[in-house]
């Protein structure tokens, strides 16, 4: 009853009650489009780390020094083969190990040519950067062991050499002129967060790169090791573990440098998740406020609307309302319009989020909890800023009430 | 039917000395009486019909209506009592602007215990009883005076009660109107065996009433038939 006469009364102020419930459709739209962008990003770094492998540590060689220049991270040969095959055996929080030799060349097939990123790597390196084949097999151990000239590629040297429709599977490419037969193509991987094309590759075994392609001076160096620990736990043990058993191996006496690098890639996004953890929190607390502000409009109209009808609720009271019939009326008024706002809200913080997330290629979570926080927010909203205005109507006095001009 | 025993009001403002509104009334209405209240005013005429509508509670006395003593009630039991026992009719109407003729009759309904399917078929009863049935659906500013002032009877009526108040019902109107309307207010009495009292300042109003109460200051100077209060009051 109290209910049908509140919706009558906003119905027949349709208007003014569409640009009362606007302040919260926006705060409440604000609230969900901000949260889910904010997790979106955290995802989106998340999926980053995600692709790069499970669990993965990186150690590179150390810098050279020469005349007092110190080279960058990874261009001294103090990384070996024999250190790699020793931390997958010795350290027992490892779950597998591959290392890398990596250079730029130039690869030919048919008419085409292409430079892309050639990569020595024994047979575990799917397995570490979880990195699955689409079509074909990966490079085996004995492949490396007898540096067969047998080659997986990447997704965009296929689209650059091959014609749509052409089977790579089987075709031989030459790579700096070395002739290699495909035997598998990897999925598609899709960028790093810095923006090169993990795609764009060659992969050879180890062996082969080292003996048959690069030609290099001295044998078994690697630019680049990648290691898995067990689980994410196991990340710093493994860290640990790889760290000694390397100081051994190279004879580091106590107190000097390592020589080399070890790092968990969870390091290097700590500081971006930070941020968007950050974010999330900043965007929510701004959209709080709108949603406030929001609310308060709810008073503000709702206080005009107990004057403007002063005579209506004098009418009411004399022909029988009690205090809280009138009371549960703005009451019931209150939470219409922050209800209504906040499901419209919702409905605009979803859209707009989905929106922002096509545009900016995040993966946008709406997560229930966030809709479920502002629109409960709202109904809150509804009571909280309805009770002023609702006792103000619901204490005026019929015979003044009556009068009121 | 309505008995008042030495009513008293006293408005206190703001600390400055109490203003006197009403200084001891006594009367008596029986059921089916027509009855105007008539003064200038400052009589005490509004202040008396507030207590005798239960819109206000005396200072002093004692208000029976139907027995029930309604000085003594709080303001929820005032309001149960107008929603069961008293009809108002104002001088402006007071119609809910931007609701129907026949929602603003149901307007009393809202607030009693009738079942909600019920409302409807009583206000438009109470519509036909005043004679604008076809008029149900209009808003009050689609309807002539005469005519909102018939909704508002038939809001007075709708909740069937047994006393019917009228605050200058006619000042609004026009002669022509003004007689309709007081036709029709002879015509309930008569047919429903309705009390009902009017407050007019008007003695061509008080004259179609059976009895007239005139005030002055606060006292009731004069009760009895039309004729011999208006000719004592001009005298």
């Amino acid at each position: 009853m109290t209910v049908r006469t509140a919706l009558g009364a906003l119905a027949r102020n349709l208007t003014r009650s569409g640009l009362t419930a606007l302040g919260v459709v926006i705060g409440v739209a604000a609230l969900i489009a901000m949260v889910s962008v904010g997790q979106g990003a955290d995802a989106a770094v998340r999926r980053q780390l995600a692709s790069l492998g499970t669990n993965v540590i990186m150690v590179y060689p150390g810098t050279t020094t020469v005349g007092g220049v110190r080279s960058g991270a990874g261009t001294a040969a103090t990384l070996s083969v024999a250190d790699g095959i020793a931390i997958g055996k010795e350290c027992p929080s490892v779950a597998a190990v591959t290392w890398l030799k990596r250079d730029v060349a130039q690869v030919t097939y048919g008419n085409q040519n292409w430079s892309t990123a050639l990569q020595g790597s024994n047979a575990s390196f799917p397995l570490v950067r979880d990195w699955p084949l689409a079509r074909g097999r990966f490079l085996t151990d004995s492949e490396d062991v007898s540096a067969a000239k047998v080659a997986v590629v990447g997704q965009t040297l296929v689209d650059a050499l091959f014609a749509p429709g052409e089977d790579p599977l089987g075709a031989t490419i030459r790579v700096r002129n070395v002739p290699f037969r495909i035997i598998g193509i990897m999925v598609r991987k899709g960028r790093t967060s810095w923006g090169s094309d993990q795609d764009d590759v060659v992969m050879v075994p180890f062996n082969t790169a080292e003996r048959r392609v690069l030609g290099s001076p001295i044998l078994g160096t690697v630019n680049q090791m990648l290691v898995s620990a067990k689980s994410p736990g196991a990340i710093d043990d493994a860290i640990e573990e790889i760290t000694l058993l390397l100081r051994a191996r190279h004879r580091v006496p106590e107190g000097e440098e390592d020589g080399f690098t070890v790092r968990g890639m969870t390091e290097m996004f700590e500081t971006s998740l930070m941020a968007s953890g950050v974010m999330t929190n900043l965007l929510a607390a701004i959209a709080s406020i709108s949603l406030l502000v929001g609310g308060i409009g709810i008073m503000n109209i709702l206080l005009v609307s107990v004057a403007e009808r002063t005579r209506e609720i004098g009418i009411r009271l004399a022909v029988g309302a009690k205090a809280r019939h009138i009371l549960l009326q703005f009451l019931v008024e209150s939470m219409v319009l922050s209800l209504a706002g906040g499901l419209l809200g919702a409905l605009l913080g979803v859209g707009a989020a989905t929106l922002i997330g096509r545009l900016a290629g995040w993966p946008i979570l709406v997560s229930p909890a966030a809709v479920a926080l502002a629109l409960g927010f709202a109904g809150v909203l509804g009571i909280v800023f309805g009770v002023y205005p609702a006792r103000r109507a619901a204490r005026l006095d019929p015979i003044l009430a009556l009068r009121h001009e | 039917m309505i008995d008042a025993r030495g009513l008293e009001k006293t408005y206190a403002l703001n600390g400055e000395t109490p203003v006197a509104a009403l200084r001891g009334v006594s009367f008596g209405i029986a059921a089916g009486e027509l009855v105007a209240i008539m003064g200038a005013s400052g009589s005490g005429k509004s202040t008396l019909l507030n207590l005798l509508g239960c819109l206000d509670r005396p200072t002093a006395g004692a208000y029976l209506l139907d027995g029930v003593d309604a000085g003594r009630l709080d303001a929820d039991g005032r309001a149960e009592l107008r929603n069961a026992k008293i009809g108002f009719v104002f001088q402006s109407f007071n119609l809910l602007p931007r609701t129907s003729a026949v929602e603003n009759v149901e307007l009393p309904l809202v607030y009693g215990h009738l079942p909600t399917a019920e409302h409807r078929a009583r206000a438009e009863a109470a519509l036909r009883a005043v004679g604008i049935a076809e008029l149900a659906g209009r808003l009050p500013p689609q309807l002539s005076g005469g005519q909102q002032q018939r909704v508002a009877i038939a809001r007075a009526l709708v909740a069937r009660p047994r006393l019917v108040l009228a605050d200058e019902p006619t000042g609004n109107l026009d002669t022509a109107t003004s007689a309709d309307i007081l036709r029709l207010l002879r015509t309930l009495n008569a047919s429903e065996h309705l009390t009902i009292v009017v407050v007019t300042h008007d003695p061509d109003v008080a004259r179609q009433m059976d009895r007239v109460l005139l005030m002055r200051d606060g006292r009731l100077v004069a009760d009895g038939s039309p004729a011999s209060v208006l000719a004592g009051s001009a005298a």
